[in-house]
């Protein structure tokens, strides 16, 4: 395992776009780590969890045609592939079935009271740096970063105009970007 | 905006965290080639996020590799896909037969195909019809419930009818259902000719000033083209002495063109 070579993000990319499943592999062993972090912190149940990460490296084994690295780097495009992959599963129809405890009709509001009411103490990654925002801030990223809710979805539900969803959102942002420099 | 204040806007993690719109990406994306600074603090915010995920590391199980690794073996993308070449060392007999399979497999393959094709045509014309039956279901359980609201009101005792009697030669005629509990207006139209289109019909309840003088306040304006309104829902009104239809100008927004009084009833109350 320790003889293969590091590759650098331009290697690594030009690799897995000639199909090196040796690339993969290492693309797997960086970076699984990382990504199954941000499916979990989405996604609590572990068998989902494992098939959504198993869903986000078939993806981007078979997507890597349209990484444009110009738009941002392999990870950037890697975390956004998991972090879609994790909230469309969450919205899916058979995973809310499958949360016997959550009815049907939940929705945008009661998610903003469990966002808001839950402590986030074990979470990892992301997430703890979150449980730092305070309240409403970081309701408001819960809700559109880990939930995948739209800002429009959210200014209806909590009642706020959308130019005020979309400030407070901005204002979240630039206070978790402080968090993790 | 200047470039520092855009960058310090919160557009940076937006646009990596993957939650700006369509238009915003758009423009950072423009941004970053104009600007090196853009690109310089998006790379930035890259790099810090890449560091803090790689610092929050949850180990996946051993099991989602080992399936993984499998499934892009399988999964050799098109134009890249492994050529597996076919031996073709048996004598020219097995090649005969070979062909006469070759030709069976081709006709099971069009008869296959045929069968394919006749169910979906089938059921595209089953869901053809079915929309189409649904659609005037939908429009007979519309006229059922204007029907049924029709019923509920002239048989209310709360209700009171005003039947506005014709008055020119066009023999326009309706009547108002009055609750008078709820003061919700129900117009039921018995003859309204059609109208050119830039004429609308106006209902109007007119009250009777105590100096004599008629007050009429609008009660809308509609149109007669739609043959299924034969009962509409009007504003609700408190006190009126009688009613009118006029034709007027589509969009009227002054007074009634008294000359043009179609319909008219006092309501005897």
């Amino acid at each position: 395992m320790n003889s293969k070579t590091t590759y650098s993000e331009q290697e690594l990319v030009n690799l897995l776009q000639q199909r090196s499943e040796q690339a993969f592999g290492y693309l797997y062993d960086n970076y699984s780590g990382s990504l199954y972090g941000v499916v979990t912190s989405i996604i609590t149940d572990k068998e989902t969890a494992n098939d959504v990460l198993q869903n986000v490296f078939v993806n981007i084994w078979r997507k890597i045609e349209s990484y444009d690295p110009s738009k941002g780097r392999l990870f950037t495009w890697m975390l956004n592939i998991a972090r879609n992959a994790a909230i469309d599963e969450i919205r899916s129809k058979g995973y809310r079935d499958s949360q016997k405890n959550q009815p049907l009709t939940e929705n945008v509001d009661t998610m903003a009271e469990k966002s808001a009411s839950v402590p986030m103490y074990n979470d990892v990654g992301l997430k703890k740096v979150l449980s730092r925002l305070k309240g409403e801030l970081r309701v408001l990223i819960d809700l559109s970063y880990f939930q995948g809710f739209t800002h429009e979805e959210i200014s209806k539900a909590l009642n706020i105009p959308l130019g005020t969803v979309k400030t407070r959102i901005r204002t979240a942002l630039i206070q978790l970007r402080t968090m993790i420099d | 905006m200047n470039v520092q204040e855009y960058i310090s806007s919160g557009i940076v993690e937006s646009y990596v965290l993957g939650l700006a719109s369509v238009e915003e990406r758009r423009e950072f994306e423009h941004m970053c080639a104009q600007h090196p600074e853009v690109l310089q603090a998006r790379i930035g915010f890259e790099l810090a996020l890449e560091k803090q995920a790689m610092e929050n590391t949850v180990v996946p199980p051993v099991s989602v590799k080992e399936k993984l690794m499998l499934m892009i073996q399988q999964d050799a993308p098109a134009g890249q896909s492994k050529v597996i070449t076919m031996q073709n060392s048996g004598t020219s007999r097995k090649s005969g037969m070979l062909r006469y399979a070759a030709a069976a497999s081709v006709i099971l393959l069009l008869g296959a195909a045929y069968f394919a094709y006749t169910f979906y045509d089938k059921n595209k014309k089953l869901n053809k019809s079915m929309e189409s039956m649904s659609q005037s279901v939908e429009s007979m359980q519309k006229k059922v419930d204007q029907m049924e609201e029709y019923v509920k009101m002239i048989t209310d005792p709360n209700v009171s009818v005003v039947n506005l009697a014709p008055t020119t030669p066009a023999k326009a005629s309706a009547s108002i259902y009055w609750d008078s509990t709820t003061t919700d207006v129900y117009m039921v139209v018995k003859n309204l000719p059609k109208l050119p289109s830039d004429k609308q019909y106006q209902l109007w309840s007119i009250i009777n000033g105590q100096d004599g003088s008629l007050q009429p306040n609008s009660m809308g304006l509609f149109d007669m083209s739609d043959d299924h309104k034969i009962i509409l829902k009007m504003p609700k009104v408190q006190k009126a002495d009688a009613f009118a239809i006029t034709i007027e100008k589509r969009g009227n927004t002054g007074g009634p063109d008294l000359k043009q009084v179609q319909t008219f009833g006092k309501t005897g109350l």
